[in-house]
Formats: structure tokens, sequence, C-alpha cells
């Protein structure tokens, strides 16, 4: 087996319900041990290959690969899926109702019994053994939730919005373990809208929009992509010296004043580096710094999107 | 197979842990036996007295008294005080009146005229509608006294002498191919209709439940987690089985709850009543009116015990598991489909009309049964599988041994259960994870058809 083989690969996936297509012709691959985001607009497909991938619906046509072997019926108990709508039985305990959960895993009670003791510790949750889930915080119920998901210690985990409904605290908690659990080898599927979580979290990251991919690759390398080529500078000088000196080749965005200097944004123009940039302004302000500003996921999220609208359409 | 058994086990534990079940367990045979107890006694008791006034204006059932002032029965023996019902009779030769009734101390009055002779109907007066019991009673003295009359009245023969022409011939039937016997069909035919009753019961009962589970799991959203660990397949028969199983259980203890309070109550009560109010409840308002005092009621606690020995058990009990079961299978799995399709219960209305429909039909068909014992009707039904769970154990009750229309009926029971929990299967799978959507007949259809 290769080192850089890929946890899951996806390969030309269709899946139409009754003449509208939930995925069009979508392949990925998400390297292990890393966090991979799949992103999208509400009702782009995600939810339909998430599910494919857990076997809950199969695709039309296409295959999935998990650990390089085609999706098979043994790979659920070493899948973890933590799904955007979840609940629990409210009238269970929660307790019974993770012992329940961790064998329908295929973990053996004792081994189930011993490993949620830990987690609990870990969660400081020690006392809700014997409650019922009606009587949790939906936040409590969550984390139960996610300890339910990992419990088995997956080698895949796709964590539908795991961060909705958790209060900072607790959301930070949830982070430290996804990064925890990549350590150890987990390779982890997160589903969000939050890109804050997305730039912080992924390696990697698809984006799907009306049941397409219309992007995907390392984030470094789509920002990369989506870089316009803009820079910050903070400098001390006159607003009117700047736009003076810079020239035709260089649009300035914007100037604003922030305590004892300035900071613009300037997009430099086709064929100009920053050097030609930093020539033209030398003997006109004092530079006090200067960096790219590269494009945040929300700005690449909306630009992809909007674009492949229009061309659609 | 494992998951299979995880599901069932905790569908089977959660509900048989829950409070509810314990309550229904302990209280089903006592609200059961309650009912049909009760309502022997309820028209076996009568706490109330009743003041009859007869208003004979001919005299044609009474007479002046001794005193020539009062009136008595013109026949010795009849219209004596009613101990056992509190039922005291009185005369008078001329009308009262409504109103006069009103303020009387009567409680019932009831006005025999000429009329009366030739069957025209007689005004029953009362002020308190009396029980079912003590008016057949009150009717009953009438009528053989008007009978007396006319015997000795107008064909001026001796009561006795007539009673003695009067026919009235005990039948025994006797079916040709057991000699020596009795035939009790009707009455076997009403065991097994008990037994039909438990399915009817169960089948509702739990199928319903089966329902709900779905649902619950599908507003719980839990439907989603669990479906990445099991097929929705093994969720759903793990459903279906599981809670069956808490039915069984169910029955099982209280046929167990039965047999104990029967035999108790045999030991502390006189045999024989218990045996005669069994027998004769169905049709207690006309018969029971001389059971307190019934010689007969001996010959009865044996015709019952004969009722019993005459039944065969294994075959009806072996018969009831099957049909149970096979009848639970078929239904609980069109109930599971049911919750699959909506997302709450009050959107269950529009599928559960075909689903109950038939159901409650053979309900009504093995009524008819005991009346009819060898109608076509039967026969059909018998064969229709959703129908057959409850009208085949009229049948299996009735006819005692195996016969090949009933290995049919369970053929095609089996393969109607395995049919629909195949197309159950397929609606259920789609129909979990449709949120929002409210399903139609060509949706569910759809999804029937849909490719996994």
């Amino acid at each position: 087996m290769r080192d850089n083989m890929n946890a899951l690969e996806a390969k030309h996936i269709f899946k139409n319900y009754s003449g509208y297509y939930a995925l069009k012709d979508v392949s990925l691959a998400v390297p292990k041990q890393t966090v991979f985001g799949l992103l999208g607009p509400n009702g782009a497909g995600k939810t339909t290959l998430i599910r494919i991938i857990n076997q809950i619906t199969g695709p039309d046509s296409g295959e999935v690969l998990f650990m390089g072997e085609r999706l098979n019926s043994s790979h659920i108990e070493r899948i973890g899926y933590l799904p955007e709508e979840r609940g629990l039985y409210k009238k269970m305990k929660v307790g019974e109702q993770c012992m329940y959960l961790a064998q329908l895993k295929g973990l053996s009670s004792s081994e189930a019994r011993k490993r949620l003791k830990e987690w609990f510790d870990r969660f400081e949750i020690q006392g809700w053994w014997d409650k019922k889930v009606e009587e949790l915080s939906k936040g409590m119920a969550q984390k139960v939730q996610f300890i339910t998901t990992v419990l088995h210690e997956p080698e895949l985990l796709i964590l539908d919005e795991p961060f909705s409904g958790f209060d900072p605290i607790n959301a930070e908690l949830i982070r430290r373990e996804m990064l925890a659990l990549k350590e150890k080898g987990c390779t982890i599927i997160l589903s969000t809208h939050d890109m804050g979580s997305v730039e912080e979290l992924c390696d990697n990251i698809a984006l799907v929009n009306r049941s397409q991919v219309i992007l995907s690759g390392s984030v470094k390398e789509v920002k990369n992509r989506f870089r316009t080529r803009t820079f910050e500078l903070r400098h001390r000088g006159h607003a009117i010296d700047i736009g003076i000196s810079l020239g035709p080749f260089f649009e300035l965005l914007t100037n604003d004043k922030e305590d004892d200097h300035y900071v613009a944004h300037i997009r430099l123009g086709e064929g100009k580096t920053l050097n030609d940039l930093l020539g033209n302004l030398l003997n006109a302000v004092e530079i006090v710094s200067v960096q790219e500003v590269l494009p945040s996921m929300n700005d690449i999220f909306i630009e992809a999107v909007e674009q492949f609208n229009q061309t659609q359409s | 197979m494992n998951k299979i058994l995880l599901i069932i086990k905790r569908e089977y534990l959660t509900r048989v842990k829950k409070k509810s079940f314990l309550i229904m367990t302990i209280l089903g045979p006592v609200l059961f036996g309650g009912l049909m107890f009760g309502a022997v006694a309820l028209a076996l008791q009568d706490s109330a007295s009743y003041e009859v006034l007869i208003v004979d204006k001919a005299g044609a059932i009474s007479q002046f008294d001794s005193t020539g002032r009062g009136f008595e029965s013109r026949f010795p023996g009849r219209f004596r005080y009613n101990e056992e019902m509190k039922i005291n009779y009185s005369f008078l030769d001329k009308e009262i009146g409504t109103e006069g009734f009103k303020n009387s101390p009567y409680s019932v009055m009831i006005e025999i005229d000429d009329a009366a002779a030739n069957n025209a109907p007689c005004n029953f007066y009362f002020k308190k509608l009396p029980s079912e019991m003590a008016s057949s009673v009150i009717k009953t003295e009438i009528e053989n006294a008007v009978e007396e009359f006319r015997v000795t009245g107008s064909l001026n023969l001796k009561f006795e002498d007539y009673k003695r022409i009067k026919v009235d011939i005990p039948f025994r039937e006797i079916n040709i191919e057991k000699l020596g016997q009795e035939d009790r069909t009707t009455e076997k035919a009403m065991v097994g209709f008990v037994f039909a009753v438990f399915i009817y019961l169960f089948i509702f009962m739990y199928g319903i439940q089966v329902m709900r589970g779905v649902i619950e799991e599908k507003t719980n959203r839990i439907i989603e987690v669990i479906i990445s660990s099991v097929k929705p397949f093994q969720l759903m028969m793990g459903k279906v089985i599981g809670i069956g199983l808490v039915g069984l259980t169910q029955f099982l203890i209280w046929v167990l709850f039965s047999v104990i309070i029967f035999t108790v109550a045999q030991g502390l009560t006189a045999p024989d009543a218990i045996a005669t109010q069994m027998v004769d409840h169905g049709t207690v308002t006309t018969t029971t009116a001389q059971l307190p005092v019934n010689p007969e009621a001996n010959s009865a606690m044996n015709s019952v015990f004969q009722l019993i020995g005459e039944i065969n058990w294994p075959l009806l009990i072996g018969m009831f598991l099957f049909f149970f079961i096979g009848g639970f299978l078929l239904y609980s799995s069109l109930f599971a489909a049911i919750g699959a399709a909506v997302d709450n219960e009050t959107d269950t209305q529009q599928f559960m009309a075909p689903v109950t429909i038939p159901l409650v039909f053979g309900f009504i068909v093995a009524e008819f049964m005991i009346a009819n014992p060898a109608g076509g009707a039967a026969n059909i039904f018998s064969l229709v599988p959703l129908t057959s769970p409850v009208v085949m154990m009229v049948k299996v009750a009735m006819t005692g041994h195996l016969t090949m229309q009933m290995v049919l009926s369970m053929l095609i029971l089996i393969a109607t259960f395995v049919g629909t929990i195949w197309l159950a299967g397929r609606i259920y799978r789609v129909g979990i994870l449709m949120y929002g959507k409210k399903a139609t007949y060509r949706e569910l259809w759809k999804w029937i058809t849909y490719k996994s």
C-alpha cells in the first residue's frame, strides 16, 4: 500500500432522483490524515454525497473507493458519521443510548463501556450516564452525539455542521478533538457553512454547486487561484501623495487612516510586480509594512458560486 | 444478523421496561375479566326495587281478594313478591292515568286491556328505566299469566293439561361423524372468536406502536445516525420483531394470569355460578332471568367442561401463534411503511384507512361466523390474507383439526407477508429520509420503484 493513498475517492458519481440530478459526474479525492472541507450552498448535493459514502443510498453510476477498496458494507464500522440533522432517542438514558449506538457500530459491550467512560471523563460529563436524553440541553446532546460518532475510532469521520448548537467554548473543544483525531491518523470530511473553521481546520476543499464539483484542491492552492494581486500597504504620508505617485498601472482600492498611519489596498496591474509598486512609492511616502491580501474562503465561496451560476444561466 | 438482534433487544427492552407496559399487563386481564363478569353481574344484581302496578280493567289476570276491597292474582302462585329482583306486584281495575301514575308510589305501571288477549301492544310505563333483567322478569310474568288466562278462560282447559300438550322438544344436535357427542359448533366458534379478538387487538395495538416508533425515529432525527450503521431493512425488521415479541410477552403473561385467576376463582366461588355465567353471557338478557334458581346449572357447567375438552387446544394455540405472527408481520410492516411516509402522526390518516378497513372487516366477518359458522363468506375471507388472521381463528376452533383450507390460507399468508415486507421495506428506506414532503400514493409508488 502506498503511503500517500487517499482515504476516500469518488469517481464520476451520478445520482438521479426522478428526473433531477442530485449529483452529476462528481469526483473527489480525500487524502489520508487530512481534514477535507466539503462546501457548497444548501441543496447543492452535499448530503446526497455524504449519504452515498455512508452507504445510506447508492449512486446510479460511478464508484467510491475507501482506503483503495471499492466501498462495501464491511467499511461501515470504519466510518463515523455525524449528520447535520441529528437526534437521539429522547426517552432513553444517555449511557444506554451510547452503548446501543456503539454496539451497532460493532463494538463489544465491554469495550464500548470502557471507551465511553474515557470519553465521559474527558468531556467531564460523568454524571450524565443515567440522565434521560430529554433532560439534556441541545449543546449537551451534541456532545453526546459527537462521542457516539467517534467512539468506535473510525478511520474516516464525516462531520456535517459539527459546531452548530455549540457555545464558543464547546466549539473549541470539538475543534481540538478533531485535530487530535487527525493527529492519530483519522481522516475527516467536514461539511460546513462556517468558513472560519474551514480556514482554520481544512487542508483541502471541494466546492459543490448545483450537483457538480466546481472547485477543489488544497486550501493554499485554491486561495492562490483566487488571489487578486492585491496588497495591503501601511504608510505614513498624505493621502494625496500616494494617489499621485501610484501611476497608471496600480489601482488604489482603499486608503484609510488608522492611528498615526494609513492602510491602503492596492491592486497590481497586468505584468507589474510588488517591486514596481514599491519603486513608485519609495520617494512619496514612508512605508511601514506591506503584505499580500489573500481572499478569504468566504469570498472565494461566493465568487466561485456566482461565477458558475452566471455561466449556467 | 447480530445488529438485528441488537435492534430487537432495544425495541423489546425499552417497551417492556415502560411503566405503561406493566400497567397494561396487569390491568388488561382485570379489565377484560371485569368487563365480562361485570356485564353479567350488572345484569344479575340490581339494587333497585320495583313496585309494579298492573291495571287490569277486564280482570283477565286479577280478581278481588278475600277482603273484597283489594285485588290479587287470579292464578295462585303467580305475581308473588320476587325476592331476588325485589319486584312487588299490585293490581287495580281502573285506570289512574299518567298523572295519577306520576304521583303514585309505583315505579312501573302496566295497562292490560281486552286487546292484550289478542297480542296487541300493552303500555309499560316507568319512572326510571328498569334493568333489562327486571323488565324481562316482569314481562314474562305477565305473559305467562295472560297465557294461562287464555288457556283456562277461552279454551276451557286445565292449565296443567295445556302445559302437557305444549310441545317443547330439547333437540340434541349430533354430528354423524362424531356419534355419541353433542355438536357444539356455535360455542366453539365463540371460543375461536375470543382468540380472533386477541389477534385483532394485538395487531392494532402493536401495529400502531410500530408506526409510532418509526415516526419517532424520523422526527427525532436519529434515523440517519442509525442507518449509517445498519440497513434500513434491518432497522425495520428489528423494530417489527421486537415489538411483536412485546405483544407475545404480554399475551403469555395474560394467559398465565387467566389460568391462575380462573383456578383461584373456581376454588373460591360456587363452580356452577361461574360456569353458567360463562356459557350464557352472550345471551344474558333473555336467558339469565331464571339463572339464580336454575336447577340445570350443573348440567351447564358440565357442558362447559365438555366444550373445553372438545376443543383442540394444541391446534388452536399453534394456529393462534402462527396467525398472530403472520398477521402481525403483514400489518405491522404496512404500519412501518405508513410511519416512514409521513412526518407526524396527524398525516397518517390518508394511509391508515386501506390498512385498518380490512382488519375491521375481518373482525366483523368473524362475528357473523358465530351466527352462521358454515357461511360461504367465511370460506372466502379465511383465505384472504388481510382478513384470514382474524377469521381463521373462529374456523380453527370450530373445525378442530387441520384442513387443506387452513394449510392453503397459511401458505397464502406467508407469501403475502413476504411480499408486503418487501414492499414496505422499499417505501420505508426512501420515506425515512424524506422530510417536509407530503407523500401521495403516486409518490409511494415512485419510492417502491426506485433502484437501490
